[in-house]
């Protein structure tokens, strides 16, 4: 990783700079191809969202689960949007906007009593299984494989954010 | 994960030490914001993962703002095309 006070010396293999270009490459696709169709605010900053996530997972690609999983989720958008549609019919929505077609990140709903100490039918405490529901593709994982999962996706998570703050930095002043 | 004994898993894998479990979440803790390096090795495993989970939510959070302001600002830069331009030159 290169340190973040070396202008003239930048490691290109860094992640950071990976992830720029990759977020950029991905940016300059939403703005080519579809760009006059639905062109509400929520859904172009849903894109931008998805082009920022799909970005990550990208850069790191096969060799995590919670990359696998993204990326799975991005490709198989449209059929995992219908099946959502069915879901939403029969029981009542607990994410408040997300729910749009394209959604698939699931946004923890927030807990009515946090304190309250609760686990699921195999014995895992409640912090587990939050930390299992924020981090992708973490289900399928034993509790040690789960936080090194935690660890890297949230390396690369704060990476995505650093390189996301730098862009709307550059593209306000202009 | 309040506990940290060895759970005992499915055959053919390894019991997970305490040792292991503790270096992950010392690895975890360095990453969390705050202090910076020098956290101490106070706080317990259920703390750490409880900072974890809501720095987790927070950089989502983040995204999903920074995404909100990245999209209002692609929408109105379009028109300039000159900036556009040399901005397009400096990045790529």
């Amino acid at each position: 990783m290169s340190p973040p006070q070396q202008p003239t010396s930048i490691n290109p293999n860094s992640l950071k700079i990976q992830l720029a270009y990759r977020f950029l490459h991905n940016l300059n696709n939403l703005n080519t191809k579809r760009s006059n169709l639905d062109n509400t605010r929520i859904r172009r900053s849903h894109r931008v969202k998805l082009a920022a996530y799909a970005s990550m997972a990208y850069v790191v690609g096969s060799r995590r689960a919670w990359s696998r999983a993204i990326l799975w989720k991005i490709r198989n958008r449209a059929v995992l949007a219908r099946f959502k549609r069915v879901d939403h019919k029969i029981t009542t929505p607990l994410r408040h906007h997300h729910v749009h077609a394209g959604s698939v990140k699931r946004r923890t709903p927030s807990c009515s009593n946090p304190k309250r100490e609760y686990s699921d039918p195999f014995g895992n405490s409640g912090q587990e299984v939050k930390l299992r529901k924020l981090v992708p593709g973490s289900s399928t994982m034993d509790a040690l494989g789960l936080l090194d999962e935690t660890a890297d996706y949230i390396k690369c998570l704060a990476t995505q954010v650093e390189v996301m703050k730098n862009l709307v930095d550059l593209y306000s002043i202009i | 994960m309040s506990s940290r004994r060895s759970r005992p898993l499915s055959s053919g894998a390894s019991r997970i030490t305490d040792d292991q479990i503790i270096q992950l979440i010392s690895k975890l803790q360095q990453l969390l914001p705050g202090t910076g390096i020098q956290r101490s090795n106070k706080s317990s495993a259920s703390k750490v993962l409880q900072e974890t989970c809501s720095y987790v939510r927070s950089l989502h959070q983040e995204v999903d703002d920074l995404s909100d302001r990245l999209s209002q600002l692609l929408s109105t830069i379009d028109a300039n095309s000159p900036e556009a331009s040399i901005v397009r030159s400096l990045i790529i």
